[in-house]
């Protein structure tokens, strides 16, 4: 009987041209699920304390979810992990298209890579062929080159990941793309694969995928394709913004349903929330010393959603996804289309920076995707420097003659090409603003904004204390994809995990800014849940209609033919967050290291916009979070018993 | 599990050119072989082969179909949500989604391949709403 998984992962060593299967028991799925959690319990022992992330001795993987290709929807997401060398720790970062069921249908529920190979190689795998193969020709090449090139090569039927320039210069903020310019971003992996010479990986397999129980995948497929098929006719673009501003007055706020953010994610794609958030001071402004003041709706109406979804060719669906959020645009310019930009990409490279040029935005959007480089980090970056400029921390001799000013989309233009390029002032700022303001010195630190040196996405802590939270709390931390207040309520995880509280529909604003002990059963149930999806697979935007409407536990169910409860699936999402916390302490990192920049935090509070006054009650929100995994509330760090509970070794 | 070939094969390696995924090996007019650790269960080796010379996964003979009897997916793009799914689970790699569809930007899925069709019926199974359904061409005409 089929139970969802491949049961095996494939080693390849890059020093040797070695490739290993192994297989793995049941019990570790049983324990850990697939995908990030099958990888932490891989690495975890593999990769010796203090190994150089860019080393031979660094791990690097591309996995697949555990419900991936098993007839369950939105669950697509394929992950890179490693070492970080961003942050020295755990790292992943996952990403949609249609790469994760070719890892399965390559015969493994992950391809790892151990050791550094002489010269530039890529791994193909198909038509019963397994070899390295010389990728010299492809080196220099951009994302989007690269894998025309190899399609060409291998047919178009195969499936690519592969680095950009930005991982073949070990820039600290590459990422690693997949369908022409889509990207897993975050954790600077790109860089662990540029460091082993590996340009690529080209999967063109069609192995079956076992499940457990087809029909009952169906029955359950079904009832989620329902949901999400409602789609109500919505406002215009340009409205948005005045939803998101009488959301900032109203005293009070209801419970978000994660269907509204369905309806405007369908319509629209992520730069639905472009406008709705810089007005309800979700989206951070000028470096996040500013506001919806700064960059209200005269700005922002430049990147209202309808400005996107107007030059959109057509949209289009991850695997197994009912979705479609993305989508194709044409441009102008040096190329011709681009994948729509998403909202954390806008948000990181206009208002972050206080740009309003929609047309820069496609540009920047595309150089970066093509180059593999984070958007948000080379956003949060861009604008740090600006802040380094406009203080006179920078001078206009470092900055290359770039006149670094705040909305100067010219400058900021030049300074991700010189990024990318790894050129002048680029290449000081080309691993992210914590290593930068350390070469800067001169009081720079204040200015970059991160959380154990990844640049911090584009969603406001000071609005959401949840997402302060997460930043400086999670193994990979300054990541928005973990968990929120807002995610807590949209997954509505009470309806399945009978021991979570229910959020109340109504209520006063205020309840959000206290730290009281259910704010520390919100953020663990998040993280929890977060590694069961990145276990499974499972896209977050998906999650966010709910746990009843998106019914992950149950695909598992019927996927592996287990009979697992929901507590029991949340248990393996403790076990997972533990584990990566472990690693993270076995590589030497403290917790506390990893709490967010102050000013993101309100230290001081912003004096005016929607954020005025507030300040997220981090060592408090930190402590009850580690206590209630059962970790030191002091240090952060699991404690024996923990690991004991949870049969971590 | 996996479809096996017995003795009675002519070497004539029909089933070796369609095998989508090459999990078929022998020279012509000698017995070929299936490697149990490739084949995906198409059964588009039993189809072809003219000998009944193939056996599936539970033993039983293959009987030959005509290729122009092959069934093939019938799309009913109402039901569908253009997951995707179905373009991944066919190994020919026959079918593509479609550009936008009028107002509608959401592509569909459609046949770009019909030739390559081995018939084997996985997007259909694979459909995660049932908007599938593998017919013969007659009957897809009707």
């Amino acid at each position: 009987m089929g139970k969802g998984y491949m049961g095996k992962v494939l080693f390849v060593d890059l020093s040797k041209g070695d490739f290993k299967e192994e297989t793995i028991p049941d019990e570790v799925y049983e324990k850990y699920l697939s995908g990030t959690g099958l990888a932490a319990y891989l690495l975890y022992n593999r990769i010796p304390a203090g190994a150089d992330a860019l080393g031979p001795e660094n791990i690097f993987g591309l996995m697949s979810g555990l419900l991936t290709g098993t007839g369950s929807l939105f669950t697509g997401r394929w992950m890179a992990v490693g070492k970080s060398p961003l942050t020295g720790g755990w790292g992943d970062a996952n990403c949609g298209g249609q790469f994760s069921p070719a890892i399965k249908r390559a015969g493994y529920d992950g391809i790892l890579f151990t050791g550094i190979s002489e010269k530039p190689v890529y791994l193909y795998i198909g038509e019963g062929k397994m070899e390295l193969r010389d990728a010299s020709g492809l080196w220099g090449k951009d994302a989007v080159e690269t894998e025309e090139m190899l399609l060409e090569e291998c047919g178009h039927d195969a499936k690519v990941a592969c680095i950009g320039p930005a991982g073949e210069k070990l820039s600290l903020i590459a990422g690693i793309c997949n369908d022409k310019g889509r990207i897993a971003a975050r954790s600077g992996l790109g860089a662990v694969m540029g460091s082993k010479k590996l340009k690529a990986v080209v999967l063109d397999g069609c192995r079956r995928i076992p499940v457990a129980d087809r029909d009952e995948m169906k029955n359950l497929s079904k009832i989620c394709s329902k949901w999400v098929g409602m789609q109500p006719p919505f406002v215009p673009g340009n409205m948005t913004g005045f939803i998101g501003a009488f959301m900032r007055i109203l005293p009070t706020q209801m419970a978000q349903d994660g269907m509204l953010y369905k309806v405007m994610l369908r319509k629209w794609g992520t730069v639905s929330m472009n406008q709705v958030s810089a007005e309800m001071g979700d989206s951070p402004i000028k470096n996040w010393s500013g506001s919806n003041k700064d960059f209200g709706m005269s700005k922002s109406k430049y990147v209202n959603p309808d400005v996107y979804t107007d030059c959109e060719m057509v949209k289009y669906h991850c695997y197994s996804c009912p979705l479609g959020c993305g989508g194709i645009c044409k441009m102008t310019g040096k190329f011709s289309e681009t994948h729509k930009p998403e909202y954390e990409s806008v948000l990181a490279l206009g208002g972050l920076c206080m740009n309003e040029d929609s047309d820069s935005i496609f540009y920047m959007n595309e150089l970066l995707n093509r180059a593999g480089m984070d958007t948000i980090s080379a956003g949060g970056t861009a604008a740090f420097a600006i802040e380094c400029y406009e203080r006179g921390i920078l001078t206009k001799d470092e900055t290359d003659g770039l006149e670094l000013k705040w909305g100067n989309t010219a400058a900021i233009v030049s300074l991700i090409e010189k990024m990318i390029k790894r050129e002048g002032i680029g290449d000081l700022l080309a691993d992210g603003s914590k290593v930068a303001s350390q070469k800067i010195g001169k009081g720079s630190e204040r200015y970059a904004i991160h959380a154990g040196g990844q640049e911090l996405a584009m969603h406001d802590g000071r609005g959401d204390p949840g997402f302060g939270l997460h930043y400086s709390v999670d193994p990979t931390p300054g990541r928005h994809t973990i968990g929120a207040w807002l995610y807590y309520e949209m997954f509505q995880l009470w309806k399945k995990v009978k021991s979570l509280p229910a959020v109340k529909p109504l209520y006063h604003k205020d309840a959000k800014y206290k730290a009281d002990e259910e704010k520390a059963i919100w953020s663990n149930a998040c993280s929890k849940f977060m590694n069961v999806l990145n276990g499974s697979g499972v896209c977050m935007f998906g999650a966010f209609i709910g746990i009843k409407r998106t019914p992950t536990f149950d695909w598992l169910n019927a996927a592996t033919g287990w009979n697992k409860s929901p507590e029991d699936y949340m248990e393996i999402g403790e076990r997972i967050q533990t584990l990566k916390q472990q690693f993270n302490i076995k590589h030497g990192i403290e917790p506390k290291s990893f709490k967010a920049n102050d000013r993101s935090l309100g230290i001081p509070p912003l004096l005016e916009g929607a954020n005025k006054g507030r300040t997220v009650e981090i060592d408090k929100l930190m402590k009850d979070y580690w206590t209630a995994f059962g970790w030191d509330p002091e240090t952060g760090k699991p404690k024996g018993e923990t690991l004991a509970k949870l049969g971590i070794e | 599990m996996s479809y096996t070939i017995i003795e009675v094969c002519n070497g004539c390696g029909a089933c070796k050119r369609l095998c989508p995924a090459n999990a078929i090996s022998g020279t012509q007019k000698s017995l070929h072989v299936i490697d149990g650790s490739l084949c995906i269960e198409c059964g588009a080796c039993g189809r072809v082969c003219p000998k009944q010379a193939v056996k599936d996964s539970l033993g039983r003979i293959c009987t030959a179909v005509k290729k122009s009897e092959w069934e093939k997916p019938v799309f009913d793009h109402k039901k569908c949500n253009s997951c995707v799914i179905c373009i991944d689970a066919c190994p020919t790699g026959c079918l593509a989604m479609s550009g936008a569809m009028g107002k509608d930007k959401h592509g569909k899925p459609y046949m770009k391949d019909d030739k390559a069709c081995i018939g084997c019926g996985f997007c259909a199974a694979e459909c995660p709403v049932d908007a599938i359904t593998m017919a013969k061409p007659a009957a897809k005409a009707a």
